[in-house]
């Protein structure tokens, strides 16, 4: 039936809106690609049969997502008179309990996300319902909050595939009130007044787009949808239309009416087939009811609208290339002008809007212009949609206004790294876009802001990078796909990409050197000043922007020829060995104790980390974080193994033989002599390689016992004394001399030290507790972590009283607690931010509550509380809330005005520690604010020529791999200097073994190291984590993966083609 | 509309016709603008970016080839910046394929050499692709050899716009276009070639040659121009 | 080895096809992609080509343009089962690069031509990267066989590649 006249829209609303707010329940299944993608379509089968069984009279149908993805699918129910609920997760079991419930007459609770009450349909109001407190509403979820959903208005809510629910809320009255408008005129004034932006990424004003194509003079005239949304990691498009084609349908309707367009063309992407489907049976809907061809809604005006499928050409979303695409050629661009509007589709003028930009119209039509001006900031207004994926917890589709700043949207919106990673970057604008440093994450989101940190808005793509992510591949990745997409016309663009991908693959694979880097800069300015289209013209900003903000991550590809993000394969031997700061070749040592071969795997973690039975206990073991055993069930336990084969040397006749092997695998005295300042784990490690090098080295340590932290500071419940004697006497077994008693600056100085050796290794560590700047703090029973921990590891255990308080959540701080509970008090931890934002180890965390620690967050220190005799009863503490996210992604504390006291007799600061600045000072070595000692990135030379520097010294307080890495590499580059060769590798022997990766996991369920329970452990220092044996640690060895054993097969195409067939 | 622009090329002022390219009006004054696609008689397709000049006020580089001018126009074709882009796009060309001039019949009659010489391209930084096409030879009288083509589309044009046998067409795209006759068909084998050589003539490299050529004996028809013009007018 | 079924389409099959796109925006596209889908090895032989340009009356070397420049269409002959790795940048900085060597080692060791996509020698298999299916929230997606599997890790990859052959084998044995 053709739709008339305003009472017969009025009568279809009527009939929607009955279908909206059904008489009886009404369940929509989210039904679009990604909520079938989650298996939607078997929960709507699943309810539907339910139901029939049931015999309950309800309205069960498809809408479209509501956005939140990480979720899907979801399910939204309504009974009269009550809220709107979306079910999130649902599985087709969940079946029968929603509809058991909803026969009662209740609405389900379980997996209940969040109620709608009322929503603004923008171009209409629609009241659901009220009550159900219990569940959050929509805009509390903090994935929803900010949010403003313009575009998105209906989707989610509406069934896509009926045109009847779109006039329910509002729809084609935008459409109607235009063509009862007196003028053309008025309607382009409108939008112009609403200052919309084209959203395909370039941001031309709409309304002056238009009133070209309404000025241009022709017998016919073109409206093209450009909804060929090619940019990977965007799907907005995609949902728009699955979720609710008819606002794009109305909107070019609208356009097509003020420009005196009559033919509407939408060019849609032939990978979005369900877009295709809904798209169809929309434009259907509107032919049979009198929305397309002749006298529409009883007017004079006539439009046709015709759908055309792309086939995968990305160059086609310039618009002169799919012009030349819809008259059946290769999707090549045209030189402009000629611009579309005066010569475009056959020649007539034509105008050519994204998706979005025409979803928008008939809201502004709706609320008018002014109201749409008002959202967003002053250039840029409007929202914007977002598809917000990549590493946050939370992906999916966000529609924001303009200016909405990217840390919300980051931490905020997207909840952070789901794994607490590292989160680095993001990337935004796709292919044509740019990678923003996290440091940049205070930046709006508008056309102009991104555009001067050289990213794009683009089609708002937005792909979150983390520590996992390396950013010359993401470079070399943007870059192949647009050389990959390069239609060939011009030549920066068709010769220029394939040689900027040559070099990035170059550096990627580890064979450049920096004059490749000279290339690809002097190459980048030209490809995106000469080229002929934007394709050309914007592929340059991923390489722009990573050299501008990452350089660092190109340095170190050619510098080190190692890819720290672990993703360019050449450049590591699997996932672990790249993320041990060590690079312990794990998958090695795994597979020979596989093979029965323990003296050959004790050698080789020997050679790759001097201190095997400390790390195996107290490393933090980064390896687990990309070991890929986890995607299966979980990681493998690879530092457990190393304890477990240390452990067996030290107690066995296997200590003899690596010490041999060691021995025998030692290169030549060089006569050069070296200088180590510091036994602790980075000095040491230097010391190693240093002496396995050939050189002569003496090390220099001020207290009485070699070790730093591991000896002074770290508890002996987990790192016992004994394994760290056994491990230094391998060391000095080998020839690592030390002295004693010896602190620079007092008695040793640096420039006898110059004079004396061929080279000096710094490695004094950070050994200062930070202040927390407190009145009281100096009071005799306030104690600096450092200093107690010290003075227990000395066997002279300060008197603590009964009541601890320590401050801090840190690994200083954790050790204390627990320190404290074994010397017989009890402990309160109070950390000034939340638990997930603890630095500490999770795992000791844990135990440190299984011992009785009481923990409590968001209070920071304010004073210390003494009696008249000066003796500590108390500490004062002052509550904070979460404020704005700071660069790390953590929110910042903020102090409140609400003050509490902790009543207590001793108090721990575990604050930070930094260096000591004078000796450094003094020596004329350069340091930073925070006294650490500034080096060369990768020989660790200071300011002063010959003077090396590693560990906490330089880096602050860390962990004890990543402290002696530096020791490794700063060894290396000695040597390097020294013998003008790199000769590391000459000692690092490599072991032959099998190579072949077990095509289904081995091993079985992850083992683990047997615990002391808390009860037989908190009151003594006796290990606590007992480790591995033969048989576990063999199983564990079978779990491998063997990610080293690389493919054999070419995963990339050859880079030129052969003989032309 | 006005009867004539007034503009000025490298601050030389001149006037112009309306509806005239940049590079017609720099031609008509004896200001030199490289270019290589460009073949006058034939439509513009601003694709080999040489002959890009700046604009005074135009954030963007032109085509002169393409860009109409405008009235009080300021115009540099030959800015350091402009010239080191223009090496570096020819030094891109000339690394693509294989354009050896000692083995080449056009050696001596070809565009690409004289942009070398007059753009002062002395030697290539970027490694040499050498694709390896397989040269067609399976016309009687002329040669496809793949392996010199620029991608110019010159021949393309030509033979579309001038002879209207559409016989050639580009297969593949980016670093994988290859100037293809008919199906991909052996030109030899093309059923819709009238073998009136225009694209042979046409050709600014040794890519379309003439059989039976020895190294730089392949010369073309003196100025092309007025004869490809005389051909539309009395042709199709 | 399964007999490959690979014969033109007929003219009535085609004709068909180009009968229902009368118009002339965007009619090479919808009847090439058409006509690929009818084709049970889903490519356009060369006759095909012929056919349409005759019928269409374009040039040879326009439909042969069109037809190689479109990475949608294939002009050689796909396996019976595809397997479609999303390149996605979603799915790519969650690891997807690691999925094609998988699949490849998997369907026997061949390498990818240029534009990324590998057909088994009996047509059993093709492995292709696509564009993005903007499924990015389920990063890293692979479509088996068109049927979307997100979250998807190499070795389950490789799995259910895997049993797609095995499954292949086992027919293979039953019906020779």
């Amino acid at each position: 039936m053709k739709i008339q006249h305003l009472d017969a829209l009025n009568d279809i609303r009527e009939t929607g809106l009955n279908k909206l707010l059904h008489s009886g329940p009404r369940i929509g299944v989210g039904m679009g690609t990604c909520g079938i993608g989650n298996g939607a379509h078997a929960v709507y089968e699943a309810l539907k049969e339910a139901l029939q069984k049931r015999g309950l009279d309800a309205y069960l149908g498809p809408v479209g997502c509501f956005g939140y993805c990480a979720v899907e699918p979801l399910v939204n129910v309504y009974l009269p008179g009550q809220p709107l609920v979306i079910f999130s997760e649902v599985k087709p079991e969940d079946a029968e309990y929603l509809v058991e419930e909803l026969a009662a007459g209740r609405m389900p609770t379980r997996k209940a996300l969040c109620r709608i009450e009322e929503w603004d349909f923008l171009t209409g109001e629609v009241t659901f319902g009220h009550g159900l407190p219990d569940i959050p509403r929509w805009d509390e979820l903090p994935f929803f909050r900010g949010q403003k959903k313009i575009v998105l208005r209906n989707c989610g809510l509406i069934n896509p595939e009926d045109l009847e629910e779109y006039i329910a809320i509002g729809g084609y009255f935008g459409l109607w009130q235009a063509l009862n408008m007196p003028s053309t005129d008025e309607i382009i004034e409108e939008v112009k007044k609403s200052k919309l932006r084209g959203r395909g990424g370039a941001g031309y004003p709409t309304g002056v787009k238009w009133s070209l194509l309404q000025k241009a003079k022709a017998d016919r005239k073109y409206m093209v949808c450009n909804a060929d949304e090619g940019d990977p990691g965007a799907y907005m498009n995609r949902n728009e239309i699955e979720s609710d084609p008819h606002m794009l349908l109305e909107g070019m309707m609208i356009g097509a009416y003020a420009t005196g367009a009559t033919e509407g063309i939408v060019y849609l992407r032939a990978e979005y087939p369900l877009a295709v489907q809904r798209l169809e049976k929309a434009v259907a809907a509107c032919r049979e009811a009198g929305l397309l061809g002749e006298g529409i809604l009883g007017t004079e005006f006539a439009f046709n609208l015709q759908l055309v499928e792309g086939a995968g050409a990305f160059v086609c979303g310039e618009e002169t290339a799919m012009v030349a695409s819809l008259e059946g050629k290769a999707g090549r661009p045209q030189p402009r002008p000629p611009y579309p509007a005066e010569s475009g589709l056959w020649g007539k003028p034509t105008n050519i809007n994204n998706v979005e930009t025409w979803c928008n119209v008939p809201v502004i039509l709706a609320r008018g212009g002014a109201w749409f001006a008002e959202v967003g900031t002053r250039n840029s207004a409007g929202t914007k949609v977002f598809s917000l994926v990549g590493k946050v917890q939370n992906t999916g589709l966000v529609e924001l206004p303009l200016g909405t700043p990217l840390k919300d949207i980051v931490y905020g919106i997207g909840g952070g790294s789901p794994d607490g990673k590292r989160i680095k970057a993001i990337q935004t604008g796709g292919p044509s876009g740019g990678c923003i440093p996290a440091l940049h994450f205070d930046t709006p989101v508008d056309y102009e802001a991104l555009a001067e940190l050289g990213a794009i808005m683009g089609s708002g793509g937005m792909v979150v990078m983390d520590e996992d992510n390396c950013m010359v591949d993401v470079a070399r990745y943007f870059l192949e796909f647009t050389h990959s997409e390069s239609c060939g016309k011009c030549i920066p663009c068709r010769v220029g990409l394939d040689e900027s991908v040559r070099l990035l693959r170059k550096i990627c694979d580890g064979e450049a050197d920096m004059s490749d880097v000279e290339k690809l800069e002097e190459l980048m300015p030209m490809i995106r000043d000469m080229s002929l289209c934007g394709l050309g013209q914007t592929a340059p900003n991923p390489v722009l922007t990573t050299l501008r903000y990452f350089r660092d991550e190109y340095d170190e590809h050619i510098r080190t020829r190692r890819c720290k993000a672990g993703v360019c394969e050449n450049l590591y031997l699997s996932p672990c060995e790249n993320s041990c700061p060590l690079n312990m070749r794990i998958p090695g040592y795994l597979q020979l104790i596989k093979e029965d071969r323990l003296e050959d795997a004790a050698e080789m973690i020997w050679l790759d980390n001097p201190l095997p039975a400390s790390t195996g206990r107290i490393c933090q073991h980064p390896c687990e974080n990309r070991c890929r055993r986890a995607d299966e069930d979980e990681a493998v336990n690879m530092r457990e193994v190393h304890r477990y084969v240390a452990d067996m040397a030290f107690e066995s006749d296997l200590q003899r033989r690596v010490r041999e092997r060691l021995m025998k695998g030692k290169l030549p005295e060089t006569h050069k002599r070296v200088a180590v300042v510091g036994a602790g784990p980075s000095g040491l490690t230097a010391a190693f390689y240093l002496t396995m090098l050939g050189h002569n080295v003496m090390v220099f340590e001020e207290r009485e016992e070699a070790g730093g932290m591991l000896r002074y500071s770290l508890p002996e419940y987990r790192l016992p004394r004994q394994v760290l004697m056994e491990e230094l006497a391998v060391l000095e077994h080998i020839g690592v001399n030390i002295t004693y008693r010896q602190r620079l600056g007092s008695g040793l100085s640096l420039d006898s030290l110059t004079e004396e050796y061929d080279a000096v290794f710094l490695a004094t560590g950070t050994w200062n507790e930070t202040q927390a700047g407190i009145t009281g703090e100096d009071a005799p029973d306030v104690w600096h972590a450092i200093d107690f921990l010290e003075q227990v590891a000395r066997n002279h255990p300060p008197p603590l009283g009964e009541r601890v308080v320590v401050i801090g959540g840190g690994n200083a701080a954790v050790d204390s607690a627990r320190t404290a509970i074994r010397l017989g008090a009890s402990v309160t931890i109070a950390y000034r931010r939340e638990r997930r934002d603890m630095p500490a180890i999770a795992e000791e965390v844990r135990e440190a509550e299984e011992e009785g620690a009481e923990l409590i967050f968001l209070s920071s220190p304010q004073r210390v509380v003494l009696d008249e005799r000066g003796r500590v009863t108390g500490i004062e503490l002052r509550r904070t809330k979460l404020g704005d996210f700071d660069a790390s992604g953590r929110r910042t504390p903020v102090s409140t005005n609400e003050f509490f006291t902790l009543p207590c007799d001793a108090i721990i600061m575990a604050v930070g520690e930094k260096p000591e600045p004078d000796p450094m000072r003094r020596a004329g070595i350069q340091i930073r604010k925070n006294f650490t000692v500034v080096v060369d990135g990768i020989t660790y030379e200071t300011n002063v020529k010959g003077v090396h520097a590693g560990g906490d010294l330089v880096t602050g307080a860390s962990n004890v791999s990543a402290t002696m890495s530096t020791g490794k590499a700063a060894a290396r580059a000695m040597d390097r200097i020294l013998m003008g060769e790199d000769r590391m590798d000459r000692i690092l022997k490599t072991f032959t073994y099998q190579n072949v990766a077990p095509r289904e996991p081995e091993g079985g369920e992850r083992n683990t190291s047997p615990v002391r329970k808390p009860g037989e452990r908190k009151d003594n220092f006796d290990e606590v984590m007992l480790g591995l044996v033969a048989e576990t640690a063999l199983q564990e060895s079978r779990r491998c993966l063997r990610c080293d054993v690389k493919q054999q097969c070419a995963s990339r195409a050859p880079e030129t083609e052969g003989a032309l067939s | 509309m006005k009867e004539s622009i007034k503009l000025t090329i490298n601050e030389q002022a001149l006037t112009a016709k309306p509806g005239q390219t940049i590079l017609d009006v720099a031609w008509a004054n004896d200001i030199d603008i490289p270019r290589l696609c460009y073949l006058k008689g034939l439509s513009g397709v601003g694709a080999c970016r040489l002959c890009m000049v700046e604009v005074r006020g135009v954030p963007r580089l032109l085509a002169a080839c393409v860009a109409r001018v405008t009235d009080g126009m300021e115009v540099i074709t030959d800015s350091p910046k402009l010239k080191s882009y223009r090496k570096m796009v020819l030094e891109l060309l000339l690394a693509e394929r294989n354009h050896i001039c000692a083995f080449c019949v056009a050696s001596g009659n070809c565009e690409l050499q004289d942009l070398a010489q007059s753009l002062g391209v002395t030697h290539v930084r970027y490694p040499y692709r050498f694709p390896n096409f397989k040269v067609d030879a399976s016309h009687d009288r002329f040669v496809h050899d793949p392996n010199r083509c620029v991608l110019c589309t010159r021949c393309l044009r030509t033979c579309e716009e001038i002879e209207g046998a559409r016989t050639w067409n580009v297969r593949g795209r980016g670093i994988h276009s290859v100037m293809i006759t008919d199906l991909n068909q052996p030109w030899g084998e093309s059923p819709t070639c009238t073998t009136c050589g225009k694209c042979v003539q046409a050709c600014p490299t040794g890519a379309l040659v003439e059989k039976g050529r020895a190294t730089g004996e392949m010369t073309r028809t003196g100025n092309l121009l007025p004869k490809l013009t005389s051909m539309r007018e009395s042709g199709r | 080895m399964i007999q490959v079924e690979n014969t033109p389409l007929t003219p009535e099959q085609v004709d068909e096809v180009i009968d229902r796109f009368p118009g002339e925006t965007g009619d090479v596209l919808s009847i090439l992609e058409e006509l690929q889908e009818k084709h049970p090895l889903k490519y356009l032989p060369r006759e095909t080509l012929e056919y349409v340009a005759d019928r269409k009356g374009l040039s040879p070397s326009r439909v042969y343009s069109v037809a190689t420049f479109y990475s949608f269409f294939n002009l050689e002959p796909q396996g019976r089962h595809s397997v479609m790795i999303c390149r996605g940048t979603a799915c790519h900085t969650r690891g997807s690069n690691l999925l094609m060597s998988g699949v490849l080692a998997e369907a026997g060791g061949g390498a990818p031509d240029e534009d990324g996509s590998y057909t088994t020698p009996d047509h059993q298999l093709t492995v292709r990267t696509v564009a993005c299916f903007g499924q990015c929230a389920l990063a890293p997606v692979v479509g088996v066989n068109h049927e979307i599997y997100g979250r998807i890790s190499d070795m389950k990859l490789r799995r259910i590649v895997r049993e797609l052959i095995q499954k292949e084998k086992q027919h293979e044995d039953s019906t020779s």
